[in-house]
């Protein structure tokens, strides 16, 4: 009793070869039972591993590759190859041959002019974008009455007095659409309330309570609430890498199956952020599904060809095989 | 060893047996990832395995009249699938071209595929040490005992299971697995 079990016998017992006697020694064995339990803890991050890898590995997915299977051919196939060659060859000969008149060859060194038709013509017009934005500048004081900073394509210099003679002055300006504005002696929302001058209370470089650059209570450039939204303008930001969710244990149990909805933020670099789950699936499945698109990896929404910060819903979906 | 327990898949596909080759696209959908899995962890050249992959696909569809149920369908398929590691692995033939245009992956990073990432660095250190060397391991092993090997560790399969995949008698896939699971405790206990 008081004998550790053999490497050998441990080995067993894994399998569920081992004796009744090994079986129970291991039950009331500190030891051995750690050691088992270390060896099934390497097996099942191997098993992990291995799993997420092949996910990985596995970019043909997805793709109904085998829908093409219902009309494999039932005939001989020595047959069907032989034919195939027999009429390739003969259309080639064939075309060889033609070539050899002369009224053939005329007509192939016969000039003909091709122009290249007006797309612009065609096209769509953008839709008017649709991008959200929002500033601040750390100030104690919400955004007061104001005159709105120059909108340009680049800013280097926030609407935010800092510098109070400055050598070399550039002029404040925002990321934002064309807004309506006001004449005003300092800087701040032209919508906002009269009072001490501010630029607001958010974090960032422009005017608002948000963060970044633009105006209003959202985050990065433009005007108003966050992120960009799809449309006007802004592609979709396309999911490279993308792991499947593990099952938790419990749901793995219960047979759940189902959906978790996320709403997340896809940034410039093509991570997910400000991950948040709308509808949910209960069982632990939430948190796994977080999990699981924490580690996807997106292509960037764009605007203009630049990567922006893009909303998103992703539909997680859990099914047991 | 219960059935069902260890491999929590098993119930539902056997409910669908009736109705999966009816609908072949349905059920390619379904158990491709799987029969992916087990094929790339055997071979370890991705482009073989996707190949093998349609083939088992493919043998499967051709054969499907001969499918009786009395194994379930990922059972079947997963046998199919062994037999086409066996016999990718005998085909000496193609063996120096297989080498020459082997497109795997960089092996020696699997331990990057780590599925927690929020361990400590040093648990994550022990962690890819440890499949790491399992992973070396089950390459030294031979065709049959790491088509064991993976089939249990890897698919969660019983015993049972396993020898109606390989067909072998249960006894054989004992033998064969426990060779193995000795191999990878030794290489284990011998990094410590």
């Amino acid at each position: 009793m008081n004998q550790h079990l053999s490497g050998e016998q441990i080995s067993k017992c894994l399998i569920g070869d081992g004796t009744p006697q090994e079986t129970n020694h291991i039950t009331q064995c500190a030891v051995c039972s750690a050691e088992i339990a270390s060896l099934g803890t390497s097996l099942s991050q191997f098993r992990g591993t291995v799993r997420q890898w092949s996910d990985y590995a596995d970019y043909g997915a997805g793709f109904p590759q085998l829908s093409a299977a219902r009309s494999l051919y039932r005939g001989n196939e020595t047959t069907a190859g032989i034919s195939s060659v027999l009429i390739h060859v003969t259309a080639v000969a064939l075309l060889l041959f033609v070539g050899t008149f002369k009224p053939v060859q005329k007509a192939v060194n016969v000039f003909i002019p091709l122009f290249a038709p007006d797309l612009e013509r065609n096209q769509a017009k953008p839709k008017p974008e649709q991008s959200k934005g929002g500033g601040g500048s750390f100030q104690k004081l919400a955004e007061k009455k104001g005159e709105l900073a120059k909108v340009a394509p680049r800013q280097f210099t926030p609407p935010i007095r800092t510098v109070d003679d400055p050598k070399l002055s550039v002029t404040p300006t925002i990321l934002a659409p064309e807004l309506p504005n006001i004449s005003a002696q300092n800087y701040g929302d032209p919508l906002g309330r009269i009072g001490i001058p501010s630029t607001g209370n958010g974090i960032g470089v422009g005017i608002g309570p948000g963060k970044g650059p633009g105006v209003g209570p959202g985050n990065g450039g433009g005007f108003g609430g966050s992120a960009y939204k799809i449309g006007g303008g802004v592609s979709a930001p396309v999911p490279v890498y993308r792991p499947e969710p593990e099952y938790s244990e419990e749901a793995r149990k219960a047979k759940w199956q189902g959906a978790v909805m996320l709403s997340l933020v896809v940034d410039e670099n093509g991570v997910p952020q400000e991950i948040k789950v709308i509808r949910s699936l209960g069982m632990g499945l939430d948190q796994k599904a977080i999990e699981a698109v924490q580690k996807w990896r997106f292509r960037p929404g764009l605007k203009d060809g630049k990567a922006v910060p893009v909303f998103a819903n992703i539909e997680v979906n859990f099914r047991l095989l | 060893m219960k059935r069902g327990l260890l491999n929590p898949t098993a119930p539902v596909v056997e409910e669908l047996d009736t109705a999966g080759l009816d609908d072949f696209d349905s059920l390619v959908r379904q158990h491709r990832p799987r029969i992916f899995r087990f094929l790339i962890a055997s071979l370890r050249d991705r482009d073989a395995a996707e190949n093998l992959t349609q083939d088992c696909f493919v043998r499967a569809y051709k054969a499907r009249d001969q499918f009786r149920g009395r194994s379930s369908l990922s059972t079947w398929l997963m046998h199919i699938a062994a037999n086409l590691v066996r016999d990718h692995e005998t085909n000496s033939r193609l063996k120096f071209w297989k080498r020459r245009l082997r497109s795997d992956l960089d092996l020696t990073e699997i331990s990057d595929w780590i599925p927690d990432r929020q361990k400590s660095p040093e648990a994550l250190a022990l962690a890819k040490e440890q499949v790491d060397t399992i992973w070396r391991v089950a390459a030294s092993l031979s065709e049959r005992q790491r088509t064991v090997f993976l089939l249990r560790f890897v698919e969660d399969m019983d015993l049972l299971e396993i020898a109606a995949v390989t067909g072998l008698k249960e006894g054989t896939v004992k033998a064969h697995l426990f060779r193995g699971v000795q191999a990878v405790r030794l290489g284990l206990e011998r990094r410590r």
